[in-house]
């Protein structure tokens, strides 16, 4: 037995840490930088997750045809991080055997804050481009950093365009409207969510008529909560969907004749989410989400170095993918890019040249993909008005741009949207 | 003392050898692996005090799991207290819901109660992710990490001697089980629960026992994971993979003896995280080869091997005697 | 406090719209929990892989769908033959070995086949949520000022008439009064002659058909994804305990039950509490009446 039992012990280990004892491959090629990326490619969010690899993709050929980082060639270590274990144990490993000094990704919030606490651990820089929790930059971690705003900004995007967009149009003071919240119930429905509740209620004084979340994983039929929203008789819905979960309700609404004058949504799933395009056609056509820019978009009203990465962005995704940026490429390959300006000025990835080189970026709106601007916090989080969103709305089987209006050449239609079949 | 030693040759080796690992390898990596494989390996000889030596096989202890999990995360973020009262709180309300399993298992048999457990460990995933004003809901908690001893901040080795520690006593309950009178009739209520009975063997009295004990040290190992990943989530630490998980581990290294639940975790721990390393990016999906093998060995090793790897073990050394 | 309580009287309006949505989600419950009903009930085995052949089944209607644009209203004839065979098959390699083992032995083998189907799954198709959108899938019925999916009719239909064709054949052919023999007492169907083996072969195969053919037909009124087959799992398992041990009526009744508990629960508490309210109920179940509300008292602790 025991003789048996060490030489088990012994194999075991020896086959599965072999490999592991190798020398570790750190940054010993030259002329290349290597970041670690770690975002989920297998599992339930992998539909994100492979888009913002794309996009991460995307950026790093543009990055590496202006001179990569630091006068050297951008590649890539890539991890899999399908659950918070293996998220904190690839972070773990992209750090000790890849040996990198830089992580972004990572989407999901389930994920992005295991795998920052193992970097912070490290004094590993961690570059968030686009989980939501809103907890994320609160922890006092000095290196961690987030791109995109966090579920707050979205939620308060949400409620301006609807206070100040939809309520004139449907000559409703803003008190008068009813209001109906319905959300998934990751951190990133809730953060959305609980924010435009809040300013809702608070700044514009609208009532709130319902309030659920859902898991958005197992939900199969909304045909009872609709039921109850027709007896609720709201004005605006907003719901943040996820995956499937929003084509289920847009459906079954119809299918019910349940009538409202607008759905508003926020982020680059679900509504936001190419698959709703595809399963609805021109049955989503009304449809408001959050997002960065489509179509309609105009690049003159971007600064000029705005204009120009812009365009190289959405030409090489085009070539890449043939289709228009989604969300998750926007927000990666932004969040990349704007990696790349820190690295340019910190000319190191010292942790502490690096955050004050990104303490030191003030760019205004119209500077970057997006448009974006950036100004950081001292807590890392890059701010909500300088991350400007749009306001996107599916019409005839694409997300055109429709405001701010300065920013578009299109418009919104379907103010209020009228019965089912009225929407052409 | 020396004979326990001999007898458990298998057993010295084993954690002798993970004690000494530290001391001469210091890569993170190789250590959150060695770290891991002592927890997975403490959660399956956590449960096989319930399965293999009580016979009550549950696929819902991530229940268990999950109460240590949240406990010690809200005891650091909602309360502001150390992890250490967390994982007493978690322990304590373990032991509450192991009393319920453990009155399932009074009323139900074998696949009834296994399937009586999955619900229990839905029905806490669910109520825990909607109650979001005391747990986040499904937003999840993320657990800070502050270095010390007291908050469980521990560096990498600290880890490996932490998991270590709580592999031992868990091995530690086992063995005890298997030589001490209580073992013996806990034996005999596995195999013949009527027999055991007309015996006078208090057999719902050690059923519940047996579970109650096996929740307990679950949850344990729940509070120091949630500690050592920093992220707890109810769709993960109460799904009923990682049940699975814990039961799967046992049986493949031998359900019913003190070392298998190590012996399976070894194997079981090793090859994931090889394959994860090995297939990142463009062959992702061939990540999921490891559950495959696990799968299918999990099928052949109850039907052909029913000890599982110990069982060969204990069969050759039977064998070399007998030559 | 929800909103939705205090609206009195204007909720009778809303009942037969709520009612008609139990029946359908009923329909496909009884739809997927029917071979399972069938196995459990003439094997007395727990096959906790369920699931998965049901998301095999709408693995399949995706990938026809997909690559032929074939309709899973065709595509089902296909699967049941198909599925049937697939059941002869994992029946000979799995579990004809574990049919006279300790149940132990047939948890564990079944929960390993599970894992291993899963991530067959994953690994062949990734673990990328997919669709099938068939045209009918937005076409609706209207009765009066109610409206009826078209598929989730087509589903529910479907399922009362394999139910009843079951039943059916387990009452009025020879194989199925065999079957049930061998169900009521394998050891006196033995010494009659009977071949047990086959039996449960045929059983096993019948019930996969079942749930494959399930799968394909559900697979539009869901995400189709690899881990797609746990919700279903536990849900045809709340159905079958309901229901009876093997009793296929019961189990359509069961199917209701816990159809009107997800509905109502949905509509008054919100949708988020709604699978607690089926789970609350299959414990109580098991506590007080685990052999269902019409089996055989005392099924439970008499080892199944």
């Amino acid at each position: 037995m025991p003789r048996f039992v060490f030489l088990l012990a012994v194999v075991a280990l020896t086959v599965a840490f072999g490999g592991e004892l190798a020398p570790v491959g750190g940054q010993a090629t030259s002329g290349e930088y290597k970041i670690g990326v770690l975002e989920p490619i297998t599992g339930p969010l992998a539909f994100e997750g492979k888009r913002h690899v794309e996009g991460l993709e995307v950026v790093r050929d543009l990055i590496n045809e202006r001179g990569g980082v630091m006068g050297k060639k951008l590649v890539f270590a890539l991890a899999d991080a399908v659950d918070p274990t293996a998220a904190a144990t690839e972070a773990n490993r992209l750090i000790t055997r890849e040996g990198v000094k830089i992580i972004t990704g990572t989407f999901s919030s389930r994920l992005c804050g295991a795998a920052s606490e193992v970097a912070a651990r490290h004094n590993v820089i961690y570059w968030e481009s686009s989980c939501v929790d809103p907890r994320f930059n609160a922890r006092g971690l000095k290196y961690v950093f987030r791109t995109e705003i966090d579920a707050t900004g979205f939620g308060w995007y949400n409620i301006e365009f609807i206070a100040k967009h939809l309520a004139p149009k449907l000559s409703l003071k803003t008190n008068q409207i009813k209001i109906a919240f319905l959300s998934e119930d990751s951190s990133y429905g809730q953060g959305v969510t609980e924010s435009a509740r809040q300013r809702a209620k608070n700044e514009f004084g609208m009532q709130e008529v319902m309030l659920e979340y859902y898991n958005w994983q197992t939900l199969n039929d909304m045909t009872p909560t609709i039921l109850k929203m027709k007896q609720l008789n709201p004005d605006i819905v907003h719901h943040i969907g996820f995956g499937n979960d929003a084509v289920l309700f847009w459906r079954q609404s119809k299918e019910q004749n349940f009538l409202f004058k607008a759905l508003v949504h926020a982020g680059a799933t679900g509504y936001g989410g190419a698959d709703f395009g595809k399963a609805l056609g021109n049955d989503a056509n009304g449809v408001f989400a959050l997002l960065e820019p489509g179509p309609g978009f105009r690049l003159e009203a971007l600064k000029p170095e705005g204009q120009q990465i812009e365009k190289a962005f959405r030409d090489a995704v085009q070539k890449k993918t043939g289709t228009y940026p989604f969300g998750a490429h926007q927000l990666a390959g932004s969040g990349l890019w704007l990696l790349k300006l820190v690295l340019d000025r910190a000319k190191s990835d010292d942790p502490e040249k690096f955050r004050a080189a990104v303490m030191s970026v003030d760019l205004p709106v119209g500077s970057m993909i997006n448009g974006w601007g950036v100004k950081f916090s001292e807590q890392g989080q890059n701010a909500n008005d300088r991350v400007q969103h749009y306001m996107l709305q599916w019409q005839n089987g694409q997300l055109v741009t429709v405001w701010p209006e300065e920013f578009t050449t299109l418009r919104a239609k379907w103010i209020p949207l009228g019965a089912w079949d009225q929407r052409k | 003392m020396t004979g326990l030693l001999r007898s458990r040759r298998g057993a010295v080796i084993l954690f002798g050898l993970a004690a000494l690992i530290p001391i001469v390898v210091r890569d993170a990596y190789f250590l959150d692996s060695l770290v891991l494989i002592l927890l997975w390996g403490a959660l399956s000889a956590a449960w096989n005090v319930a399965g293999g030596y009580a016979g009550q096989v549950s696929i819902g202890h991530a229940s268990f799991f999950g109460i240590g999990a949240y406990a010690a995360a809200l005891m650091v973020t909602r309360f502001g207290r150390g992890p250490w009262l967390g994982m007493l709180v978690g322990v304590v309300l373990s032991i509450g819901a192991g009393f319920v399993i453990g009155f399932l298992s009074n009323r139900l048999k074998g696949p009834y109660f296994a399937l009586s457990t999955i619900a229990f460990s839905q029905v806490l995933l669910i109520g825990v992710s909607r109650w979001r004003g005391f747990t986040a809901g499904a937003e999840g908690i993320p657990v800070p990490f502050r270095p010390g001893f007291a908050t469980l901040g521990l560096t990498h080795v600290g880890w490996v001697y932490m998991a270590l520690a709580v592999a031992l006593v868990c091995h530690a309950v086992e063995v005890y089980l298997e030589r001490s009178r209580v073992g013996y009739q806990l034996a005999g209520v596995r195999e013949d629960e009527d027999a055991a009975e007309a015996l006078g063997i208090p057999t719902r009295r050690l059923k519940v026992g047996a579970v109650t004990l096996s929740a307990a040290l679950t949850s344990v190992c729940g509070s120091l994971w949630a500690q050592y990943v920093g992220f707890v989530d109810p769709t993960y630490v109460f799904s009923v993979d990682l049940s699975v998980r814990f039961a799967l581990n046992a049986i493949i290294g031998g359900m019913g003896t003190a070392l298998g639940p190590f012996l399976g975790s070894i194997l079981i721990t090793s090859l994931e995280t090889y394959l994860r390393a090995t297939f990142a990016g463009v062959k992702a999906g061939f990540t999921g080869i490891y559950l495959i093998i696990y799968g299918t060995a999990l099928i052949l090793v109850v039907r052909f091997v029913p000890d599982g790897l110990a069982g060969i073990a204990t069969r050759l050394r039977m064998r070399r005697a007998h030559a | 406090m929800d909103p939705a309580r205090r609206l009195g009287s204007a909720q009778i309006g809303v009942l037969v719209p709520l009612a008609v949505a139990t029946v359908l989600l009923g329909g496909i419950y009884a739809l997927i929990s029917v071979g399972l009903t069938l196995i459990f009930g003439i094997m007395r085995v727990v096959n906790f892989a369920h699931g998965e052949f049901l998301m095999l089944g709408m693995y399949l209607a995706f990938w026809a769908f997909y690559l032929y644009t074939a309709d899973p209203y065709f595509v089902v004839f296909v699967a049941i033959p198909l599925f049937f065979v697939v059941g002869l098959v994992v029946y000979g390699l799995v579990m004809r070995g574990v049919i006279h083992a300790s149940h132990n032995v047939q948890i564990f083998t079944t929960v390993g086949l599970s894992t291993v189907l899963q991530n067959v799954a994953l690994v062949a198709w990734s673990g990328d949520f997919r669709f099938v959108r068939p045209w009918h899938l937005s076409t609706v019925l209207r009765a009066g000022s109610t409206t009826f999916n078209l598929t989730q009719v087509v589903a529910s239909f479907i399922a009362i008439t394999l139910t009843l064709a079951l039943v059916a054949f387990m009452k009025w052919t020879h194989a199925g009064r065999v079957m049930r023999a061998t169900a009521q007492d394998r050891d006196a169907a033995t010494l009659m002659g009977i071949d047990t083996d086959r039996v449960y072969q045929l059983t096993f195969a019948i019930g996969i058909a079942a749930v494959g053919a399930a799968g394909v037909l559900v697979a539009p009124l869901y995400s189709v994804y690899p881990t797609a087959g746990l919700q279903f799992v536990l849900l045809s398992y709340v159905v079958v305990v309901l229901g009876g041990l093997g009793d296929m009526l019961g189990a359509m009744i069961g199917s209701l039950i816990v159809a009107a508990v997800e509905v109502a629960g949905s509509y008054l508490f919100g949708v988020a509490w709604k699978e607690i309210f089926y789970f609350i109920l299959f414990i109580l179940v098991l506590v007080f009446r685990p052999a269902g509300l019409f089996g055989q008292r005392g099924a439970e602790t008499l080892g199944v």
